[in-house]
């Protein structure tokens, strides 16, 4: 007998999960020997790694902070891992409580231990989804029931799309979900650039990627920027996320090590 | 203890620095302002805990817990904070006392131990909490792993159309029920079900009405049949597996309800159908079954109930399944046997009731088998008919006749004419009639010296093709006899389109002059019989004659020709030629 297509996965934790390297370049212990393994040998191939995590992550918090300031009450944070530090809706719901957050990852330890973290939190809620079936996020009904897409979301896509391939079409994965926005909604995008880098660190940092389930896809600025259509730009584009209106003048400085490019931009009309 | 204001750079400059030493050694969920605030914060009491006496580690120990609660988390976090305490603390705050680097040690040491002990505490619940996660993870997963499989071990197991057990779970069930183990001496039995012209129903009103009217059935069975596995195993096929029985009885009384649950009208979809269903039963004892044998023999038993008519159950009967397994591979040995020379033929004479004389002879197969010993027509025939193998055997006897026949001219003037049988697959074969010019020609036997014999049913097709062939071998001189004729159709209207040359009397007719009641009756449908062939210009043999007083009653009713016993029995050829010459 063979399983069909709708039989679930098992969890192994023996393999390294994206979202738990992720928590340990942020300096947490959600995660096992294999991620901490897997991130380790990312780490000797780029030694930025931990570094673009936090300043990934920091990006993440300066834009929610941004855009909740700008009036916006309601996020769709896609690829959201492990909930370590800083978590939208801790940032959002600091500044209006009423904000609502529905987070969304592939990873089932993930969501198990984000589900753990929101109980009690009747405004933010998670949802096992692959950001690869927009569709599928869209018509989930924890996110129906949470959000109201006929006012403004920010659609948070932070340290993901680097794992969909070119062959998934990210352009109609961003197209789809910005179809179901009212306007005045937000795209919050970044993800590994190439921009400026070494085939050598390239070829090693996917290599090191592959031995998750989830193998990594950089792109360039114009390439990011090209995935913003429909969006008009906030300043200052698609930058190295330290550059995005970052608190202070230096935390800007060598801002490419970061190696994650990034931007935020609004749906007009 | 006194400070210099004016000459030190102050707290806030103390804290600016250590904030940029944290910096990027974890990620901190604040900005910097809110980063050198909280430093400044500390700094305060970093700075009281050095000059309140006596001096209080736990000052020191709440700073490096709250370090950790802030996120300042790492183990690059601690070193730098130790080095910027050490170095600038003192100096940046001016702090004056006797004992501060005595002092500053014991505060160090305070905010490393209340540090690791922080982190300790911290990384023993991230690790517990993100366990915790993966162990819920997994136990979803294998509770949707153990959903989805029972869903598709239940997809597997039932067929879609009517939600029954299919084939592969009755398989599974009946074998279980066999193979349990002690169960030896108990009964099983299985009712295979098949519905009636089912196709009837597919064809005039559609596949979806059929798969309905299915689905229909299948919830009757269900319903009617309730404590036993119903199941479909395709098409219109159904079987009932009934575990436990205690004979024959049980399995009757299933049948019956299942039957009875099918023969009430259905409505389908506006259109009401009444249905019926044949079934066949095996019931036997558990021990010496095989799954496989078992449902063979059902199908056969279904095939009795079909052929009996159907809207009947049939039950499995071994002795008769014997007999036709033995003359279903009877027949399959023809062809080979054909190649062999294993048959031949003999031939009963025809007499002439007016003078006694040898008119002709019927040829009669007979099969010499190496183990059976020698086997009349009717232990192969039928089957042989039934099969289609009577298409390649009738073509040997009807050349071997030819063959012989020829030469029985070389003997004497009046050679009889040869009667062969010919059965309905011969006569609608469109080769028939270049067959049997061939055979003339090869053999040279004259047309009129060859006797083909017919059976009515042979008639009872509408086909214009047969007529045509007949016709056209009449033509060529051919005799044409109705074989058996009064007990099958009658239908007379074929003996004006046929070139019919002779009627052979059915031997029935004939038995009933040996009584003088009934034969009073015969001899009238025989008087009947020849005065219409005669009025038709037909002559008229009767068949089975084995007596003295039946062929004097003949030949006063005025009948042509007699075969039977009296006048002989089949005999290889020379035995007959005897006669003549």
């Amino acid at each position: 007998m063979q399983r069909p297509d709708w039989a679930p996965d098992t969890i192994d934790i023996e393999r390294p999960s994206v979202a738990r390297m992720y928590d340990y370049y942020l300096g947490g212990s959600h995660n096992f020997a294999a991620d901490r393994a897997a991130a380790q040998a990312m780490v000797a191939a780029v030694p930025e790694a931990p570094l673009m995590a936090q300043a990934n992550r920091a990006f993440l918090r300066r834009a929610v902070h941004h855009l909740a300031e700008a009036g916006i009450r309601q996020f769709l944070d896609i690829g959201s891992g492990i909930p370590t530090v800083g978590n939208v809706h801790e940032i959002a719901q600091q500044l209006d409580p009423r904000s609502r957050v529905v987070y969304v990852d592939v990873d089932p330890v993930a969501v198990a231990h984000s589900r753990e973290i929101l109980a009690g939190n009747e405004r933010a809620t998670v949802v096992q989804e692959d950001l690869r079936h927009p569709e599928a996020i869209l018509a989930h009904p924890d996110v129906r029931k949470l959000l109201d897409l006929s006012q403004p979301v920010a659609v948070m896509v932070v340290a993901v799309l680097h794992f969909v391939s070119d062959d998934d079409r990210p352009a109609d994965l961003l197209r789809t979900l910005r179809d179901a926005l009212a306007p005045g909604s937000y795209l919050v995008l970044s993800q590994a650039s190439d921009d400026g880098r070494s085939e050598d660190e390239r070829a090693e940092a996917e290599r090191v990627y592959r031995r998750t389930d989830s193998p990594l896809w950089v792109r360039s600025r114009a390439e990011l920027t090209a995935l913003f259509d429909g969006f008009e730009l906030l300043d200052p584009g698609v930058v190295w996320v330290p550059q995005w209106r970052p608190d202070t003048p230096e935390s800007a400085e060598d801002a490419e090590r970061a190696v994650f490019m990034g931007g935020v931009g609004r749906l007009g009309g | 203890m006194a400070e210099s204001p004016g000459t030190t750079p102050g707290p806030g400059t103390f804290a600016r620095a250590w904030a940029k030493a944290v910096s990027g050694t974890s990620y901190l969920p604040m900005t910097q302002a809110q980063l050198e605030s909280l430093l400044d914060r500390l700094t305060g009491e970093l700075a009281g805990a050095l000059l309140t006496e006596p001096f209080d580690l736990r000052a020191g120990h709440r700073v490096g817990a709250e370090l950790v609660a802030a996120h300042i988390a790492s183990a690059e976090g601690l070193g730098r904070t130790v080095e910027v305490i050490q170095l600038r603390l003192v100096r940046d705050l001016g702090l004056v006392a006797e004992d501060v680097e005595d002092r500053m040690a014991r505060l160090l040491a305070a905010v490393a131990t209340g540090y690791a002990r922080a982190l300790r505490d911290r990384t023993l619940d991230e690790q517990e909490s993100i366990r915790r996660a993966a162990m819920r993870a997994r136990t979803q997963a294998e509770r949707a792993l153990r959903a989805s499989e029972a869903r598709f071990r239940h997809q597997a197991t039932h067929d879609p159309l009517t939600g029954l057990p299919n084939r592969t779970l009755f398989t599974e069930r009946l074998a279980a029920a066999i193979n349990e183990p002690g169960r030896g001496a108990q009964r099983v039995g299985v009712c295979f079900l098949d519905l009636d012209r089912f196709k009837v129903v597919n064809d005039t009103l559609g596949h979806q009405i059929g798969d309905l009217l299915l689905a229909t059935v299948a919830e009757r069975l269900s319903k009617a049949i309730g404590e036993h596995l119903v199941a479909r195993l395709g098409g219109d096929e159904f079987v009932i597996l009934v575990e436990r029985t205690a004979g024959t009885d049980d399995m009757v009384a299933v049948a019956e309800a299942a039957l009875a649950a099918v023969r009430t009208p259905a409505l389908v979809d506006g259109h009401e159908l009444q249905i019926s269903a044949s079934i066949g039963i095996v019931e036997r004892q558990v021990a010496g079954a095989n799954p496989t044998d078992l449902m063979r023999a059902a199908d056969s038993t279904l095939h009795w109930a079909k052929s009996a008519g159907g809207a009947r159950w049939a039950l499995y009967d071994a002795e008769r399944n014997q007999r036709e397994l033995a003359r279903y591979a009877l027949s399959a040995a023809i062809p080979a046997a054909l190649e062999r020379g294993e048959f031949y033929l003999d031939y009963q004479p025809l007499t002439s009731l007016r003078d006694g004389s040898l008119v002709g002879v019927e040829a009669l197969v007979r099969w010499r088998h190496p183990e059976l010993g020698v086997l009349r027509p009717d232990s192969f025939i039928g089957l042989a008919e039934e099969t289609g193998l009577i298409v390649q055997l009738g073509g040997w006897v009807l050349a071997e006749a030819c063959r012989e026949a020829e030469a029985w001219s070389a003997g004497g003037a009046a050679a009889p004419f040869v009667s062969v049988n010919l059965a309905v697959r011969q006569v609608h074969r469109p080769g028939l009639v270049q067959e049997v010019r061939t055979l003339l020609r090869q053999t040279g036997l004259p047309p009129e010296r060859l006797q083909l014999e017919i059976t009515e049913s042979t008639m009872m097709s509408t086909a214009k093709e047969p007529v045509r062939a007949l016709r056209v071998l009449a033509d060529l001189g051919v005799r044409i006899a109705i074989d058996d004729f009064g007990t099958g159709y009658s239908n007379l209207a074929y003996l004006r389109d046929l070139p019919v040359t002779e009627l052979k009397v059915a031997g029935e007719f004939v038995a009933g002059l040996r009584s003088s009641s009934v034969g009073r009756t015969d001899e009238r449908i025989l008087a009947s019989l020849v005065s219409l062939a005669h009025a038709l210009d037909l002559t008229v043999t009767a068949e089975g004659v084995e007596t003295a007083g039946q062929a004097e009653r003949l030949r006063a009713i005025g009948c042509d020709a007699a075969q039977g016993w009296h006048f002989g029995r089949p005999a290889p050829a020379d035995r007959i030629l005897a006669r003549i010459r």
